[in-house]
């Protein structure tokens, strides 16, 4: 495997959940899929269409999301939003996540990299 | 004429659960027209953005089973371990088995040929390694996608007790049955020749009435003796040493009926077909190999045991490795 390879593959290793995290703090306001895709790549999320919108039924089957379709405007949408239970996962997931943030900034205050 | 969007989605629901389609044709699409939008805003035709957009979504049967949650795998690795066990066994042990049973059979069969023999062989092997991969296969598949028994198949949590006990000074269970296991059968020939085999039987039958029950005591001995020495648990100087004297009791005895004639049967024909007499050197030749397997079976297990019991580094079974215990 090379570098690159190895690097691409930790990355994806470490970013696998964080778009759970992500979709449900931005789902409370309620947003369609492409909205999402939208709002999650401004905020800085390298996230893709085709694992972002199985993933929101995932969530939903999982009571964490609920939809509803909006027929109001001339293209129909369905519209997905956190419910309590996704708002209480979000917590302890994002709990989590600054835990493992500090944690990691402690270790490398202890154990300084070399600076060349 | 179908247009680009219709054919992709039309080939992703084809993937999808039955139940699921409608609504996911209809966001699918919905999130499909905005991506289109959003790309012909930012200046790009209409034919471009829709080759985009499908191009970033990526290949539709991938986004099915992405919808559909179903595992892209057959045997899953909570079951894979499990699965591989088994498959070794199957074939390091059943195969074999049932591949001699066959080619034995052949060979007792009628007219057997070489070349028939080969080939029925290797015919077993392929018919019969095929099914046992194919069915356990699908036994493990169907357990994974199911969950049934998966929880049994995994057994109990791990536990300090799984690991392997490595020491040397005792003998293990397999090595016992060994030891055993060969007296009994020994016992079974002395027992099963009277009767069958030959139409005179090879051992004196004028033993029945002391020699040969005395032969099987001192061989039921030795059997006795390796369960004495799995459940002692070590070699001890006591196990060392009845070992030897047994042997050495065993062996006089059998050399004492031999070179008595006591031992084969005189009313068996053991003249060959150009007349020479094989009783007249059968006895020495079994005197000979008696003296050799006592001597052998006394050094063996002396140094065996005396090298377990006083720890000095013995080789363990599976690891390549001496190590030095106690």
């Amino acid at each position: 495997m090379t570098t690159d390879a190895t690097l691409a593959s930790h990355l994806q290793e470490l970013r696998r959940g964080t778009v759970v995290v992500a979709s449900l703090i931005a789902l409370r306001t309620p947003g369609y899929g492409y909205s999402l895709l939208e709002t999650l790549s401004e905020a800085g999320f390298d996230v893709e269409a085709n694992t972002l919108y199985p993933l929101l039924r995932r969530l939903e089957s999982q009571g964490l999301l609920v939809s509803e379709w909006n027929t109001d405007e001339a293209r129909p949408r369905k519209f997905y939003r956190t419910t309590d239970q996704g708002n209480a996962v979000a917590e302890t997931l994002s709990g989590e996540w600054s835990r493992i943030d500090r944690a990691i900034n402690d270790l490398s205050f202890t154990h300084p990299g070399s600076d060349k | 004429m179908t247009s680009l969007v219709d054919r992709y989605v039309f080939t992703a629901l084809r993937r999808i659960p039955e139940q699921q389609r409608a609504d996911i044709d209809r966001e699918l699409r919905a999130s499909i027209d905005d991506a289109v939008d959003a790309r012909v805003d930012s200046g790009e035709p209409f034919d471009t953005a829709v080759e985009n957009t499908l191009l970033e979504l990526g290949d539709p049967d991938k986004l099915a089973d992405n919808y559909a949650n179903r595992p892209n795998f057959l045997i899953g690795p909570e079951l894979y371990g499990v699965w591989r066990r088994f498959m070794l066994m199957l074939f390091t042990t059943v195969l074999p088995i049932v591949v001699v049973v066959n080619v034995v059979v052949a060979i007792f069969g009628e007219d057997p040929q070489v070349g028939d023999i080969i080939g029925g062989a290797i015919g077993t092997v392929l018919t019969v390694g095929a099914h046992l991969a194919f069915w356990t296969t699908l036994t493990f598949a169907v357990i994974e996608r199911t969950g049934l028994g998966k929880a049994d198949l995994r057994g109990g949590a791990w536990s300090l007790k799984d690991l392997p006990k490595y020491e040397p000074r005792a003998i293990s269970l397999g090595q016992m049955v060994t030891y055993v296991v060969w007296p009994v059968i020994l016992i079974a020939v002395i027992v099963v020749q009277q009767f069958t085999f030959t139409d005179t039987p090879v051992l004196d039958p004028a033993g029945w009435s002391l020699w040969w029950p005395v032969l099987i005591a001192l061989i039921a001995l030795k059997a006795l003796w390796a369960v004495w020495l799995y459940r002692q648990g070590a070699w001890t100087r006591a196990i060392i040493v009845a070992n030897a004297v047994l042997a050495v009791v065993t062996g006089a005895y059998l050399v004492w009926l031999l070179a008595s004639d006591r031992f084969f049967n005189p009313a068996f024909d053991w003249t060959t077909d150009n007349g020479t007499d094989l009783l007249s050197w059968i006895t020495p030749a079994a005197i000979v190999v008696t003296i050799i397997g006592t001597l052998w079976d006394v050094a063996e297990v002396t140094i065996r045991g005396e090298r377990a019991r006083r720890g000095l580094p013995t080789k363990v079974a599976g690891t390549g490795n001496t190590y030095k215990f106690g």
